[in-house]
């Protein structure tokens, strides 16, 4: 008995150590996609955001003194797998990143009920820049509509789109159709013509159709929202097609360095936009090297992190550690919840003097969220491929986001009520 | 009438009215036919000497022109590259009938397909970890490849000919010819059509499994170097390439699971038809994409009147 007695008490005592060790740590699941036809654009993106997160946790130990643990749940871009994926994390999970528009509207629904916060960075649905009914759900720092607007903006700068065309080359996919509200009335208003021209996943590096077609249609411009394997396969075409690359320009996610080195000088001119840009002398990038890569924890190269996307997925992680100190500076606690990380998220402050002291100099435009403000509208800037680079060619763009708020409102106020019962939170008007 | 004026007239009004445009519809479709028998190829020669469905096709084809970039990559010479590549693709060869097909010899068919499953994820998983998932550029200038075009004016108009898509139909009616050479005029040859015409007559007169199955996977092996860098040098080399293989399937379909033939005939018409379609009726009418369905449907329009495809042998079973 005695001895039954000293066990009952070990494994009382071991079951208590190990619930404060399980504790000690900020678990933010990332549902990463390394394998599949669209590894090639998201290993820089994964590599970048789990550099950031070994960084906080080597230099500073974690945040708030408290662990990060960003361990990645294997989706292939897979819808599917992306929910299974967030049905294993989301026991102990503070924050969700689906990684994909298809599984961000997978999950959304669940936000409610599961009290889980998403953070889709520059993806996902757009009318969950409407927080108020959209509680859970943050495409900060910058959503779809924002992206379409600007490159409209951009180009209306250099020109009148009056009586221009426009093909919309995009994956026929939800990510692809996505902007298509906010350009069909941009085409109305401006008065150009909108073509939009789809692109299978089965013919993504074969897409000599979808360059007759615009051969054919001699559009002004080429809007691409590419994604993987599509984005090669594009440039590649409009290189052989002689498509004045000047006049091609794509989304954030059709702008990586890798797709462009295929074509090298013969790239030169195209263009995308983009609300995260590489400075290789900010200060977080010598603390990465120092950090995580002389300490052999990184599976980045040399040449990668040279790249627009493994900087982005430092914003990326960036952007969700500071939601988490805003969110334990509130509530005086270091290991969050899942709902005190949502308040965190939408009382980001990402001013200029807020982005140096990250050491993110020149790497993200400034921007806020709120509690109905849950995209943050940094802007960005358009950046150019120069043949060897992606280089930035132009000022610090906005979005003109009164223009489709209330389209964005109305959308959510339709997915809400298809969606019925749908909690609002309607005592949110900042 | 609207309609009816978009299905029969419009798109041939549109062929006479820019003739050239028409010649490049259909160069494009030529090129994308001849890949995709290229494709289909490596599934016929394993179905026809063993009736086993290559599920494992797209992913060598993955894995031979990832091995090609990878060995480049490491300082070898583009030529001795291919050749180290071939010795890898023969290893493979060898090592799937050593140990995932000599030991289910005799089991149904379903079993062997779900065995050539196995390959496929066996092989993305290595390729992952060896090569890793990003987009890689094939080694096209070093190959001497050729990369520059063509440009004609016929009629006035612009046909613009890539040197590439040149050298891509030039090696594959090359590799179909010496393909078919090989297995008309040689002894091995001779003994992979025997194993396919009659597996038992073929064993008792002394031809050996074991050989002929390594020998048609090495040949398939070829055959996915060969698809890897003609579809690696448009548009690169990542594990995206492994969704063309999907591509072979209504070829297949259309020309018959053993027909060399059949593959030929039937990637060309898939390539020709659904270039066509797409740009004359997919596009003006449906709003484009329509590749991504087109030859199926084609296959099973086929597949009504001829189930065993366009060339392939009827089936009769005896009850």
């Amino acid at each position: 008995m005695k001895h039954f007695t000293k066990l009952a008490f070990a494994g009382v005592l071991a079951a208590l150590t190990a619930g404060a060790a399980q504790a000690q740590e900020l678990y933010t699941p990332n549902l990463a996609y390394r394998t599949g036809p669209f590894a090639a654009t998201g290993i820089p993106l994964m590599n970048g955001q789990a550099d950031y997160m070994a960084m906080l946790n080597a230099r500073d130990g974690g945040i708030g003194g408290v662990m990060v643990n960003a361990e990645e749940c294997e989706t292939g871009y897979s819808t599917e797998k992306g929910v299974e994926c967030y049905e294993k994390t989301k026991g102990k999970a503070i924050v969700t990143q689906p990684w994909s528009t298809g599984i961000t509207l997978q999950v959304l629904p669940k936000t409610n009920v599961d009290m889980i916060p998403i953070l889709a960075s520059g993806y996902g649905f757009s009318p969950m820049m409407d927080g108020k009914v959209f509680q859970w759900a943050y495409n900060t720092p910058a959503g779809y509509w924002d992206a379409a607007d600007m490159i409209i903006q951009y180009l209306e700068g250099m020109e009148s789109l009056d009586g221009k065309t426009i093909a919309f080359l995009h994956l026929d996919h939800p990510f692809g159709k996505e902007p298509l509200p906010v350009l069909e009335a941009l085409a109305e208003e401006k008065g150009f013509t909108l073509n939009p021209i789809p692109v299978g996943l089965k013919e993504m590096q074969n897409q000599s159709a979808q360059w007759l077609q615009i051969r054919r249609m001699r559009p002004d411009y080429v809007v691409m929202w590419g994604w993987g394997a599509m984005n090669a396969g594009a440039i590649t075409e409009a290189v052989k097609t002689k498509f004045p690359m000047e006049n091609m320009l794509g989304v954030w996610w059709s702008g990586h360095d890798a797709d462009l080195a295929i074509v090298g000088e013969a790239g030169k001119g195209y263009k995308s936009i983009s609300w995260s840009f590489p400075n290789l002398d900010a200060p977080v990038m010598a603390d990465i090297q120092k950090h995580v890569i002389d300490a052999g924890l990184s599976k980045t190269d040399e040449t990668e992190m040279k790249g627009v996307f493994y900087s982005r997925g430092i914003i990326i992680s960036a952007i969700l550690a500071e939601g988490i100190r805003v969110a334990q500076a509130e509530y005086g606690v270091a290991e969050i919840n899942a709902e005190q990380l949502r308040w965190g998220l939408e009382n980001i402050n990402m001013t200029e003097a807020r982005i140096d002291e990250l050491g993110l100099t020149g790497m993200v435009p400034p921007f806020a969220t709120s509690c109905s403000n849950h995209t943050g509208h940094s802007g960005g800037w358009m950046l150019e491929w120069d043949g060897e680079k992606f280089v930035k060619v132009s000022d610090h763009l906005t979005a003109n986001v009164a223009a489709y708020t209330e389209l964005a409102q109305k959308n959510a106020k339709d997915y809400a009520d298809a969606n019925a019962p749908w909690p609002v939170a309607e005592g949110c008007e900042g | 009438m609207d309609l009816l004026n978009q299905i029969f007239i419009a798109p041939f009004v549109d062929m006479v009215a820019a003739p050239d445009f028409l010649l490049q519809v259909l160069w494009e479709g030529l090129v994308s036919g001849v890949l995709y028998a290229l494709i289909a190829l490596g599934f016929v020669l394993i179905y026809r000497s063993s009736r086993i469905f290559n599920f494992a096709q797209g992913i060598m084809v993955v894995f031979a022109a990832l091995t090609l970039v990878g060995l480049h990559a490491m300082g070898i010479p583009a030529w001795i590259s291919v050749i180290l590549t071939l010795g890898v693709m023969f290893v493979l060869a060898v090592s799937i009938e050593r140990i995932v097909l000599r030991p289910l010899v005799g089991q149904p068919d379903i079993i062997l397909f779900m065995a050539t499953i196995g390959i496929t994820l066996f092989l993305i998983g290595l390729g992952e970890i060896i090569f890793g998932g990003e987009n890689k550029q094939m080694i096209s200038a070093e190959l001497g490849i050729p990369t520059g075009d063509t440009v004609l004016e016929p009629w006035g108009g612009l046909l613009i000919l890539q040197h590439l898509d040149i050298t891509v139909v030039g090696v594959a009616v090359v590799l179909v010819g010496a393909l078919l050479a090989f297995l008309n005029y040689t002894q091995m040859g001779r003994a992979i059509r025997a194993l396919g015409d009659d597996h038992q007559a073929a064993l008792s007169v002394g031809i050996s499994l074991q050989t002929i199955w390594v020998l048609v996977w090495f040949i398939a092996g070829i055959i996915a170097l060969v698809t890897g860098i003609a579809w690696g040098a448009r548009a690169g080399v990542s594990f995206a390439l492994e969704v063309i293989a999907y591509k072979a399937l209504p070829v297949l379909m259309l020309g018959g699971l053993e027909s060399i033939t059949g593959a030929i005939i039937g990637g060309l018409m898939i390539g020709l038809s659904e270039k066509l379609f797409e740009i004359y009726w997919g596009q003006p009418i449906l709003g484009g994409n329509t590749e991504t369905w087109f030859a199926f449907v084609l296959a099973l329009i086929v597949l009504l009147f001829r189930p065993q495809g366009l060339f392939g042998e009827r089936i009769i079973e005896r009850v």
